[in-house]
């Protein structure tokens, strides 16, 4: 028997596209099977989790089970009665899983800790919406053939995009026109492809080839002021390039097996380096989070500020906001000093973000603005956030604080 | 719906086709000849794709007067003393091709053999083996997992009969390579260790694989040839006399060696010291005092290496450098354990008729012997010679092996030199 990783390599493409085979023919013929979808559904949840990783699939069954009961038993709640503080506490118990897994590999130095799996995060954000939108009455009803789908959909499951249940479930009955469905097959045949190259042959050049390379010249240039030499500046750049490519191609992979099976699976990048600002970076770049983390957090958040008039000014309630969004998103990133400074780098980059956007709203005549100054701003928000990404990629702590 | 279907999907039938064609169809496209110059580059390039491929190193060694140097990274210390300069500008009946670099070592060296056994068969070899190789731990993993070729290793699975050695490479190899890089072979590996057979959904896969990979060799492995060590073998033959003169040549290494080793106490040549040592000098002060040479699974690394020379009846000659002396005792790295280590691997090889032994080990003293901490130079190099070239130069006799199995057991790896006598 042999074990996978989503996406890996060749060979899972081709089993994949054996399995989902007999879903195209069906759907070509105004059929859906979801009974031959779970099963093909658990056979690829069973090549990753199964064999070696038998542990991981045990942790999963757990969650799962955990999380069903969890979020049907506030629906039952909330259909009667609904108090604040068991809102928040059902939230805490469903987030309490993957906090724990986050807590325990930040002291067990990098692994994954007993209750852990590969996409527990991605798992967590679709029940947390779900219980959200539960509270919020939108959701107001829930079925297991239906949840269950829509919490363990196998092409999108270790790393997203997150998808939102209303939504999910809209494209999973519903059966898309021939026409339709032919222009989706070719969609997500074409995302596939580009995920080839993005994934298989850029990030492998970035990643595999070039990374060790830069980053053994950077090391040999430790002893320099802050360890900075041109070397550190090729890492930026090198594993920032590796990052993209790497999850655009991934997701590129999982948003057109989605398509393949019939389900508009959003996308996560929207060409994040023609950005012109930070806060237009977050609406290009891992889309499905930062959009995650803008419903649920954010504007949760400052709704709150601005009920309870907790700041005097809206503009320091927003800053305020947008920092806590940033931090939250950096410790879920994971608890080492660098994922957290990376969450409060944004955090602070938007605010000054915004604080400029103001300006230049107030001012609207005294700052040029052509095509020289649009391709400045692209330039700037790219290194911006190159440098986040060097924080971030844990490298500096590597050079700074680990002995060789 | 059938003709936009096919829209779809026929371009990618098509590239499936081509890739098929390229690289699982056993044809060779009339790409099988590499020319005498990349020969020429390869045979001292010392790049690994070269090392891990095939076509180009059986080729060389098949067709011309190339000979097999196995050895590490004393390859790339080229000055006019080198093997390579000496046969290129002498003209000598051989020419080295160097087979080793950082972190090469006897485990690599067996893959390495798989995808040239034919051109051993009946020749002559050389194998240069450091007894700093054999820690505890023997091959470091990332220097195994850099240097692992699935071509070598494929090749090496459609021969393997499950004897005591392939028994023993497959432990090695499923305890060494990254699971990740390739599932089924580190099955594969589990299997045969454990004395099974390959199933037969794995040995088709070995198959296609290791078609897949000959035929990737045979596209893309002499698409670009580095000829940097080449032109620096051109530029050392200018310095030689014109023609071979022992004397002369041993009096200009050590000019040579006195013109670039003045920066430092140790005879190290100044730009190694300059690059590699200078600024870190006193982090160096006794860090191989603990060094330990005496037990490692790399006897039983090297007992593979053996095996397949005495299966190809090879005649092999094989040098044991030593350690540049000065350095050594500013390291503090130990001697006697450098002799254990020589003690144990001569036992191993006289005991089995490998006769032809160049022991240099205690030649770490001799001025300009070694051109930097470990690694021969201008002197040695030329001792070297002295003994590898008319050794190459004879004509082949046909050497008589007595291979023994025990050399494979935990016992012989672990043995101290005090139970060398006992061991039978």
């Amino acid at each position: 028997m042999i074990f996978f990783q989503p996406y890996e390599n060749p060979f899972y493409f081709f089993i994949l596209f054996i399995a989902l085979l007999p879903i195209m023919i069906s759907i070509l013929h105004g059929k859906k099977i979801h009974i031959y979808e779970s099963l093909i559904s658990l056979f690829f949840l069973f090549l990753t989790f199964g064999g070696p990783s038998w542990k991981q699939g045990i942790a999963l069954i757990i969650y799962t089970i955990y999380e069903t009961c969890l979020t049907f038993g506030y629906l039952y709640y909330r259909k009667r009665k609904n108090n604040q503080l068991v809102f928040y506490f059902t939230i805490f118990l469903t987030i309490l899983p993957l906090a724990l897994v986050k807590i325990a590999t930040a002291i067990h130095n990098q692994k994954l800790s007993l209750i852990g799996f590969l996409g527990i995060s991605y798992l967590t954000f679709r029940v947390v919406q779900t219980v959200m939108e539960t509270r919020d009455g939108v959701i107001k009803q829930l079925k297991l053939s239906q949840f269950l789908p829509f919490l363990l959909f196998f092409p999108t499951i270790s790393s997203g995009p997150i998808d939102r249940y209303r939504r999910f479930i809209k494209d999973y009955e519903q059966v898309p026109k021939q026409d339709e469905y032919l222009e989706m097959i070719k969609k997500g045949i074409h995302y596939i492809f580009i995920g080839f190259l993005y994934k298989f042959i850029l990030a492998y050049i970035f990643g595999t080839l070039l990374l060790p390379e830069v980053q053994a010249a950077a090391l040999a240039q430790r002893h320099n002021f802050l360890g900075l030499s041109w070397s550190l500046l090729g890492v930026m750049y090198v594993y920032s390039a590796d990052l993209f490519f790497d999850f655009a191609g991934y997701s590129l992979f999982a948003v057109g097996t989605s398509y393949i099976m019939g389900v508009k699976t959003p996308m996560n990048f929207n060409r994040p380096w023609q950005s012109l600002n930070i806060k237009d970076f977050w609406n290009r770049w891992h889309m499905s989070l930062s959009f995650w983390f803008r419903d649920y957090v954010y504007m949760r958040l400052l709704f709150m500020f601005m009920k309870k008039k907790t700041f005097k000014s809206r503009i320091t309630a927003a800053n305020i906001t947008y920092i806590l969004n940033m931090l939250l998103m950096g410790f879920w990133h994971g608890l080492t000093w660098y994922y957290i400074v990376y969450g409060l780098f944004h955090g602070f980059a938007i605010v000054i973000n915004d604080a400029w956007l103001r300006f230049k709203k107030q001012h609207p005549n005294k700052l040029p603005h052509n095509r020289a100054t649009k391709y400045l701003a692209i330039f700037l928000t790219a290194h911006v956030v190159c440098f986040s990404f060097l924080i971030f990629s844990g490298f500096l702590d590597k050079l700074w604080f680990i002995p060789k | 719906m059938f003709k936009k279907l096919f829209k779809i999907f026929g371009p990618i039938i098509f590239a499936l086709l081509i890739i098929f064609l390229l690289l699982i169809s056993p044809f060779n496209y009339g790409l099988k000849k590499v020319s005498n110059d990349d020969q020429k580059k390869a045979a001292v390039s010392l790049d690994h794709k070269i090392i891990k491929g095939k076509r180009i190193k059986e080729q060389a060694l098949g067709q011309n007067d190339y000979v097999a140097f196995f050895g590490s990274s004393e390859w790339s210390r080229f000055d006019p003393m080198h093997p390579a300069v000496l046969a290129e500008k002498y003209n000598r009946n051989y020419r080295p091709f160097l087979l080793g670099a950082k972190g090469t070592q006897s485990l690599v060296h067996f893959l390495n053999m798989q995808t040239i056994t034919n051109n051993l068969k009946n020749k002559k070899a050389v194998y240069s083996i450091s007894p700093q190789w054999f820690v505890p731990k023997g091959i470091r993993k990332d220097a195994f997992n850099f240097y692992y070729s699935p071509l070598e290793a494929t090749e090496w699975l459609l021969n393997e009969s499950q004897t005591p050695k392939d028994q023993y490479i497959a432990k090695r190899f499923s305890q060494l390579l990254d699971p990740n890089s390739d599932h089924v072979l580190h099955q594969t590996f589990t299997r045969i260790e454990n004395g099974k057979k390959p199933t037969k959904f794995q040995l088709l896969y070995i198959k296609m694989r290791h078609q897949l990979l000959l035929n990737e060799d045979r596209l893309f492995s002499s698409i670009y040839i580095s000829n940097r060590n080449e032109n620096k073998i051109k530029l050392c033959t200018k310095q030689l006399p014109p023609t071979y003169d022992y004397n002369k040549i041993y009096d200009l290494a050590g000019e040579l060696g006195k013109q670039n080793t003045s920066n430092n106490r140790f005879g190290i040549s100044d730009k190694f010291y300059r690059k590699q040592i200078a600024k870190k000098v006193k982090r160096f002060k006794g860090f191989q005092a603990k060094e330990k040479f005496t037990k490692s699974p790399e006897y039983a690394d090297f007992q593979a290496v053996l095996e397949t020379f005495a299966k190809n009846n090879t005649d092999v000659i094989f040098v044991l450098p030593p350690v540049n002396q000065q350095w050594q005792k500013y390291t503090g790295l130990s001697q006697q354990e450098i002799q254990n280590a020589v003690t144990k691997i001569k036992f191993q090889l006289k005991s089995q008729g490998f006769n032809h032994i160049v022991d240099l080990s205690n030649d770490g003293d001799i001025p300009f012997f070694m051109t930097d901490t470990i690694h021969l130079g201008w002197r040695g190099w030329l001792y070297f010679d002295s003994a590898v070239g008319p050794f190459l130069e004879n004509h082949h006799r046909p050497p008589h092996y007595q291979l023994n199995n025990h050399f494979y057991d935990r016992k012989w790896q672990q043995a101290t030199v005090d139970q060398i006598v006992n061991f039978k």
